[in-house]
């Protein structure tokens, strides 16, 4: 037995955890003060628990008052003490003979009380038996009293447990409501299992839908996983396992298929081992099995590298992309330390981004080389975290070869195309879609004196001091004075393009050359041209003329050999003047100087001096001209159009025989009058009518007998006709004679 | 009928001479540059003038203006001779108050007509 103890706060605690203060009177411990009272044979009997401040009665006989105050209290001078505690005459002992319970109501003279010591030694008060005589109490009777004690403390713990227990149950309950658990609970040798009400409804039954035993529970089992369960149970069954645990599908009311997660343990076994009683609880894992799934499909599916390795250095998980992108298999990848994939000359950095990892750091971007199984380079790029507690790298690759070499060559291109812009003796310029200037090449800067960064942001119609809308001059070439930056100004040829850049945005490029010196080398060339011309008609006045004289006969009669001689010369000299007349012509017409005064103009004496003008020729060649011409009006230059029928008819006659006819007529068609001129000769060649029109064609380039002629004629008739917005053409056929046209506005024509 | 040729290349002024007196009939006086041709119109008052264009110092058109200017000389017609073909340079030489142009080189056996054609037209 414990001593009492003498702690009061604890003893208070003790008597609290019984929780038997002011609760309803009880049978039993009625009757235990009624046995006290009959055996110790005193008119009060009591069960008495000493509180802080009072002494309460569970079970009282004799007496009234359900409590006292404590300081008037036999009890507590009883429960100091762990054995019975005797008064026999109150108004002797001095403790008490003052006492109100003795000098007045209920007159106590004598008191015996056994104190309630609970197992833990606490004193909780007393059964105790009063009379109002002084008295003596028996050996038999004391040791009913304290017996009696000992059966109250019974009561008091029996009653604590059970109230102990129902908390304990309720809590469980709880637990069990709270963790959304499956419980069962199954006797092995009868079969029969209990389950929770959650352990059904997991699976869509309601109570008492499943029979409660154990082999329908084993029908709804997933059959792939039926085997793996059944393997583990029988390893626990059979003492091999620790704990049975296993996750499997089974089959809900709906036919679904739910995971899951079944643990158990055997609880009870018989004399033999055997197992006797088993039990465990059902967690219904579909939600996480499902995230597991999705994640492997991913893994699966994923182009890019996805990894779990060790800070060993080992792969541990790879998916399939690894085999695709580096050709081992996975099992192959798993057996070496990854860093032995890796190009040699990437080891260093990868070691190094390893232990950055291995000490808590992310890789937030990281690149290296690895060898396929072939040899070949692989560009990876890498992001990876690591979970340091784990011991794990998780990672993922993406294979970025083809971007690197994409890079590498684009790098290339651009530097080529740099290279070749600013390079490029012409300037560039680029601008937006404003015509804002975006960028400037070395040349352009060089043309116009600004520094790039000066021009950029400025305008580029400003810069060329360009008077015009410059987006008109798109896709032409233009020329235009633009000022330099130390005020000089130069003849710039523009041409503008536009582009679209990787942006999807509209741009426009500015070539510009600086044509000064070329205009400079065109007007020279003109001039040397038009003064070697004239330089060469001043000595020809004095050949032709000398020869026209001599020729005449007006300095005296030439010998009859010497004629035909002096007439070659003569010729030769006239045509000489007509190639040089022609050249001007052409060079006057080729560089725009040649100026058409258009006006409506009747063709008809147009027509009737080329005539005339030809006419001693024709009447030389014995060729007859025959005009055929109404009162049609062109808008034309009447010295140009001359000079455009002369041209076609002295062609005409010079290539028709003696006796023939050519025909010169003019009709008008629609807006236009074309003017013909026929000749009957041996016609041209189809492939060399289109050549005619260019300079120094013939069409007797081949033949045999040619004709005197510059070769400039039909282009410069061509030239004059083209400028006057007309067309020329020739309609011929070998030996059936030729028929050069040309058609040109009507007088009454729109212009 | 008397001409004065002002030019300056002997040749053409040669040809002309031929042509214009052995051909055309007429009196031909010669002069080698503007001053010298200034001064022979003054001294022959020729019937007309053919005067070529271009001549070092002072050139067909100085030589013109001063014929003009010059009260004594101002009345006698102008033919010019130049190997400008130049319809525009024909105009130019026109509007100069010329009676008319000569192209070089010329045809001698109808120089002397074309000439009279200009002026009597």
């Amino acid at each position: 037995m414990h001593d009492v103890s003498t702690n009061e706060q604890e003893r208070l605690a003790a008597l609290a955890r019984y929780a038997i203060l002011d609760t309803s009177a009880e049978d039993a411990f009625d009757e235990l003060v009624q046995l006290a009272s009959t055996i110790c044979g005193a008119p009060i009997a009591l069960i008495s628990l000493v509180d802080a401040s009072r002494q309460w009665f569970k079970a009282r006989i004799g007496i009234a008052k359900s409590e006292t105050p404590r300081q008037i209290s036999f009890c507590t001078h009883a429960i100091r003490q762990r054995d019975l505690f005797v008064v026999h005459d109150a108004r002797l002992d001095p403790r008490f003979a003052d006492n109100p319970l003795v000098t007045g109501e209920p007159h106590i003279r004598f008191y015996a009380g056994a104190p309630l010591m609970t197992p833990d030694g606490h004193n909780l008060g007393t059964i105790c038996v009063i009379d109002r005589r002084p008295r003596l109490l028996a050996d038999p009777q004391r040791r009913a009293l304290t017996a009696l004690a000992r059966q109250v403390v019974v009561q008091l713990e029996l009653r604590r447990e059970i109230a102990e227990k129902a908390i304990a149950e309720e809590r469980l309950a709880r637990v069990v409501e709270g963790s959304n658990d499956g419980f069962w609970d199954w006797n092995i040798a009868g079969g029969a299992v209990q389950f929770s009400e959650r352990a059904v409804a997991m699976l869509g039954y309601a109570p008492g839908e499943l029979e409660p035993r154990v082999d329908t529970w084993e029908r709804l089992v997933h059959p792939d996983d039926y085997p793996a369960m059944m393997s583990v149970l029988n390893d626990h069954l059979a003492g091999r396992r620790e704990q049975y645990e296993s996750e499997h599908r089974r089959r809900s009311k709906d036919g679904a298929w739910v995971w899951i997660l079944d643990r158990g343990k055997v609880v009870a076994r018989d004399r033999d081992g055997c197992p006797r009683r088993m039990a465990g609880t059902y967690s219904d894992v579909s939600k996480r099995k499902r995230a597991e799934r999705e994640l492997d499909r991913f893994f699966d599916v994923s182009l890019d590298l996805l990894c779990i390795a060790g800070m060993d250095g080992r792969f541990r998980r790879l998916n399939p992309a690894f085999h695709q992108v580096l050709g081992y298999t996975i099992d192959e990848l798993c057996a070496v330390p990854f860093i032995d994939l890796v190009h040699p000359d990437d080891r260093a950095a990868t070691a190094a981004e390893v232990a950055k990892l291995r000490d808590g750091e992310t890789t937030r971007y990281f690149e290296n080389r690895y060898l396929r199984k072939d040899g070949a380079i692989r560009w990876i790029a890498w992001t990876a975290s690591p979970a340091t507690d784990e011991g794990l790298i998780y990672a993922a690759g993406r294979d970025v070869t083809r971007t690197k070499l994409t890079e590498h060559e684009l790098r290339r291109s651009e530097a080529r195309t740099r290279s070749i812009i600013d390079n490029a003796p012409g300037g560039l310029i680029t601008t937006d879609a404003r015509g804002v200037i975006e960028s400037v090449n070395p040349a352009a800067e060089r043309m116009l004196g600004y520094a790039a960064a000066e021009m950029q942001g400025g305008r580029l119609d400003i810069l060329l001091n360009a008077t015009f809308d410059l987006y008109t001059a798109l896709d032409r070439i233009t020329e235009l004075p633009v000022r330099r930056r130390n005020g000089e100004t130069f003849t710039c040829e523009l041409s503008l393009f536009e582009f679209y850049a990787a942006d999807d945005q509209r741009h426009f490029a500015a070539n510009l050359l600086d044509v000064s010196e070329r205009h400079v080398v065109e007007r020279m060339k003109r001039d040397f041209i038009s003064t070697v011309s004239h330089e060469l008609r001043t000595p020809l006045t004095a050949i032709r003329g000398s020869l026209g004289l001599l020729a005449s006969g007006v300095v005296g009669e030439l010998p009859a050999e010497a004629r035909p001689v002096i007439s070659v010369a003569e010729r030769n000299s006239i045509r000489l003047i007509s190639l040089i007349n022609d050249i001007l012509d052409f060079d006057r017409l080729e560089s725009g100087k040649m100026t058409m005064q258009l006006r409506p103009t009747p063709l008809k004496p147009v027509l009737e001096r080329s005539i005339e003008s030809i006419s001693a020729v024709a009447l030389q060649d014995g060729v007859r001209i025959e005009l055929h011409c109404n009162g049609a009006s062109v808008l034309g230059d009447e010295e140009r159009l001359l000079q455009v029928t002369v041209n076609l008819l002295s062609n005409a006659v010079k290539y028709s025989s003696r006796g023939d006819t050519v025909t010169v007529s003019a009709s008008v068609e629609g807006e236009s009058v074309e003017v013909r001129v026929a000749d009957r000769g041996r016609g041209i060649p189809a492939d060399l009518q289109k050549k005619l029109f260019h300079r120094f064609e013939r069409a007797d380039s081949s033949d045999a007998r040619p004709k005197p002629g510059t070769g400039l004629g039909l282009a410069i008739c061509k030239a004059i006709v083209e400028q006057h917005g007309g067309a020329i053409g020739v309609a011929s056929r070998e030996g059936m004679g030729s028929t050069f046209w040309f058609r040109i506005p009507a007088a009454g024509a729109a212009q | 009928m008397k001409v004065l040729v002002i030019d300056d290349e002997e040749d053409v002024r040669y040809v002309a001479r031929l042509s214009l007196g052995r051909v055309g009939g007429m009196d031909v006086v010669e002069a080698t540059n503007g001053q010298e041709g200034i001064a022979r119109a003054r001294a022959e008052r020729p019937d007309f003038i053919l005067l070529d264009m271009m001549m070092p110092g002072m050139d067909g058109a100085a030589t013109f203006r001063a014929l003009h200017a010059d009260p004594e000389t101002a009345d006698i017609p102008v033919v010019f001779l130049t190997a400008k073909a130049m319809a525009s340079e024909v105009q130019r030489l026109k509007n100069l108050g010329a009676r008319g142009v000569v192209l070089k080189p010329f045809d001698p056996m109808t120089l002397a007509d074309e000439i009279r054609a200009i002026l009597g037209g």
